[in-house]
């Protein structure tokens, strides 16, 4: 029995090591590959760089005459920072209000959404440039955080699957001490969600800071583009500068979710499953 | 209650803010359809190496201190080089000006989104040739219209390193000792010191190594062979229902083409070459490749690090790397029977060249102001100017004689007609995709035998059917599937 044990913790611990690698192998190379001191991919000593040094990196952020990477940075978190804040506030207050108050349009609303938000987002393209261009926002920043925000609420079902979770008594014991609806939703029902809150943030954060095909259609100026935009725009020998433009892109977001892993995985968890 | 009339209050005044700022920020972005009634900005459209090497500041801080009484300045439109006219000129977003190719800006010609300029309008018009005008050129309703002004030619070149020049070349590889090595003179030679090298380095380095699914890069193997792209009707006036890429002796070509990708790397069939060819020719690992000349800093920066990394100073490197990068013209002659292994050489070499230039955009509000940039930036200064930053061969002629060298040899090849001028029609979008698959189906045929696969260009008869059909293909694509 105690053998059987151990190999299977043997073969489980191998199997996972295995998929680990193949996962974790291009993100090896890509870290690699921007540490490259030539720049080129092309000269490498089979799969990795000759030689390594921090010249991309410092490059990166000194060398902005073609390709200002702080610039693009900036606008990604000013764009991101935005659609953060206006997009967690709308998700749940639309979320909470389909949790708890009935009303007679509440299911042909959520069937709406539903089917809605079936749809690829990338099919209103045309028209929602067309709708910038009249509001004359093309080259704006605002014209995008003005779209993601205006889209989050369609996915609120998340966070409603995690409000239906509290306790309808708990409602009902603050409404016999007097409380009001918006009492009840900042007093009881905020800090309550702490989970779904901090993942509501997270992927409404995530979202923008990676996306590609909106700002590549509505920021036309270079000083304009974020860092997304940008790399795709690096010329053919600027390998290492897009592998460390990629890299350095993704670690705010890595922090972000290693630091506050415990409230996402409860987030996502208990607003999935409704007890 | 008290607070959260409070809280909706500032909520609503950030809103209002929010609002307030995006407006802002959307007026800024503007800049020319806004400009006040003194001040005309006009955003300037320049390719990426004009700005990476500086040439743009020099142009813009030139222009705009001539003109600064006049009420006029020029930005940069900070756009992307190839940024689309049609998309964002009609909203008000494009740029004024816009620096392109032939083929790009007559595309916008024939849908009317540049304007039709007078040449006498522009000083350089009396220095620069017919060929280069002429690609610039749009007949409408069988009147002509220019619709750009050529500012320099661009050509295929091949790029080398002097310092590998095999050891006594004058006496092995100069039969007509006339001081320059066979290889640039002939494709046969070429050929012939590409196969020394693959066989002497047992297939580490490599002759020419070239991007072989390019038709720019390779049309010579065509056009040399009395290929060509659209025929012409009797009126002079481009015919883009007469394809030309199954012409005469072309399969001829093709098949040396087949012959030439043998002793190259198989990097040659696909695009991967055109981004390796600038390290791989100053490693030494090929020997030369072909490219544009406005690469040539793209393979100057490659070659100086190679220095640096021998242990060399900056400056050093820098000074070395200006005198062991050569740029040449493209082999001149070529063999008639397509026989690359023989020492027969007898047909010119005819390569596919562009003419880039300025077009003015139908969107602009300040068309004068817009002839004033133009004639400014392709005064004799700017473009020798231009020439000297940019290393790219002007269609002036007085400039081109001035400056000499390569530059000079590049402008006697236009008028000479060893240039194939790209035609200025929008049909010619639709030649690149089904070209570039049969060449690079052609260059892997090259391989095929060696990994045991079935060889599918044998014979010259296989060769003019994948011609023709590539040609029904482009047909196809033009007048049935674009319809």
């Amino acid at each position: 029995m105690k053998k059987e044990k151990i190999s299977e913790v043997i073969i489980t611990y191998a199997i996972l090591i295995l998929v680990s690698f193949v996962f974790f192998f291009p993100v090896l190379w890509l870290v690699l590959a921007s540490f490259s001191s030539t720049g080129s991919i092309y000269d490498y000593d089979g799969f990795f760089p000759k030689s390594y040094s921090v010249a991309t990196y410092i490059k990166l952020f000194n060398d902005t005459q073609m390709y200002d990477y702080p610039s693009w940075l900036k606008n990604t978190l000013f764009v991101s920072g935005f659609s953060c804040v206006i997009s967690t506030v709308l998700v749940i207050l639309t979320a909470y209000t389909m949790s708890r108050f009935k009303f007679k349009m509440r299911k042909p609303l959520m069937k709406t959404t539903l089917v809605l938000s079936m749809f690829p987002s990338f099919m209103g393209m045309t028209a929602v440039y067309l709708i910038m261009i009249n509001f004359n926002m093309i080259n704006n920043l605002w014209s995008l955080i003005l779209i993601y925000s205006a889209g989050a609420p369609m996915g609120y079902l998340v966070q409603k699957g995690y409000f239906d979770t509290i306790s309808a008594s708990i409602y009902e014991a603050a409404r016999i001490d007097g409380a009001s609806n918006p009492t009840i939703f900042w007093k009881v029902t905020l800090p309550l969600s702490k989970p779904i809150l901090v993942y509501t943030a997270l992927t409404s954060f995530a979202w923008p800071w990676s996306d590609f095909i909106l700002p590549n259609m509505l920021l036309k100026n270079r000083d304009l583009w974020t860092v997304a935009v940008g790399l795709t725009h690096l010329g053919e020998t600027e390998f290492s500068r897009f592998a460390a433009g990629a890299i350095f892109i993704a670690v705010p977001i890595v922090i972000l979710y290693f630091s506050l892993s415990g409230f996402l995985v409860a987030g996502v968890s208990d607003g999935a499953v409704k007890q | 209650m008290k607070y959260m009339k409070k809280g909706l209050a500032l909520t609503l005044t950030a809103a209002l803010s929010i609002g307030l700022c995006a407006c802002g920020s959307s007026k800024q972005a503007d800049t020319a359809s806004q400009a006040g009634a003194e001040q005309i900005t006009l955003r300037i459209l320049e390719n990426d190496t004009a700005k990476s090497e500086g040439y743009l500041d020099e142009l813009l801080n030139a222009f705009n201190e001539a003109y600064k009484d006049k009420g006029i300045q020029a930005v940069d439109a900070n756009m992307e080089e190839y940024s689309n006219l049609a998309e964002n000129g009609p909203y008000g977003y494009g740029p004024d000006v816009l620096y392109q190719a032939n083929d790009k800006l007559m595309a916008y010609a024939e849908d009317k989104h540049i304007m039709a300029l007078d040449r006498s309008s522009f000083e350089c018009a009396e220095q620069i040739p017919d060929e280069a005008w002429d690609a610039f050129t749009v007949t409408v309703d069988g009147k002509q219209y220019t619709c750009g002004i050529p500012v320099n030619v661009q050509e295929p070149m091949l790029f080398y390193r002097k310092d590998l020049l095999p050891e006594g070349w004058e006496s092995t590889w100069d039969a007509d000792g006339n001081g320059t090595p066979d290889f640039f003179e002939s494709w046969n030679s070429l050929y012939q010191y590409s196969k020394t090298i693959v066989d002497s380095s047992n297939g580490e380095k490599y002759g020419l190594a070239a991007p072989c699914n390019d038709l720019y890069m390779m049309a010579e193997f065509i056009f040399s062979y009395g290929g060509y792209v659209f025929g012409q009707n009797e009126d002079g006036t481009v015919n883009s229902e007469d394809i030309g890429f199954a012409a005469k002796d072309a399969a001829k070509g093709i098949s040396a083409l087949r012959e030439f990708a043998g002793v190259m790397n198989e990097e040659c069939i696909d695009d991967s070459i055109k981004q390796s060819r600038y390290s791989k020719v100053a490693d030494g690992t090929y020997f030369c490749s072909i490219s544009t000349p406005d690469t040539y800093v793209l393979f100057y920066d490659r070659l100086k690090e190679v220095y640096q990394a021998e242990g060399l100073s900056e400056d050093e490197a820098a000074q070395k790397a200006t005198e062991n990068l050569g740029m040449v013209e493209l082999p001149g002659k070529m063999p008639s029977d397509g026989e690359l292994d023989s020492d027969k050489a007898d047909l010119d070499t005819v390569v596919m060249g562009g003419v880039n230039g300025y077009g003015i955009s139908a969107y602009t509000e300040h068309k004068d102001a817009c002839i004033e940039f133009v004639n400014f930036a392709t005064s004799y200064e700017m473009i020798t100017k231009r020439a000297e930053i940019l290393g790219v061969a002007p269609t002036r002629s007085d400039v081109a004689s001035s400056i000499g060298g390569v530059t000079n040899m590049i402008f006697e090849s236009l008028n000479a007609g060893h240039i194939y001028l790209m035609p200025s029609v929008k049909a010619v979008d639709q030649i690149w995709d089904p070209m570039q698959t049969l060449l690079s189906d052609v260059a892997k045929d090259a391989f095929r035998e060696s990994k045991g696969e079935n060889v599918k260009y044998a014979d010259e008869s296989a060769i003019q059917e994948a011609l023709e059909k590539a040609s029904k293909s482009i047909y196809d694509a033009i007048y049935t599937l674009a319809n």
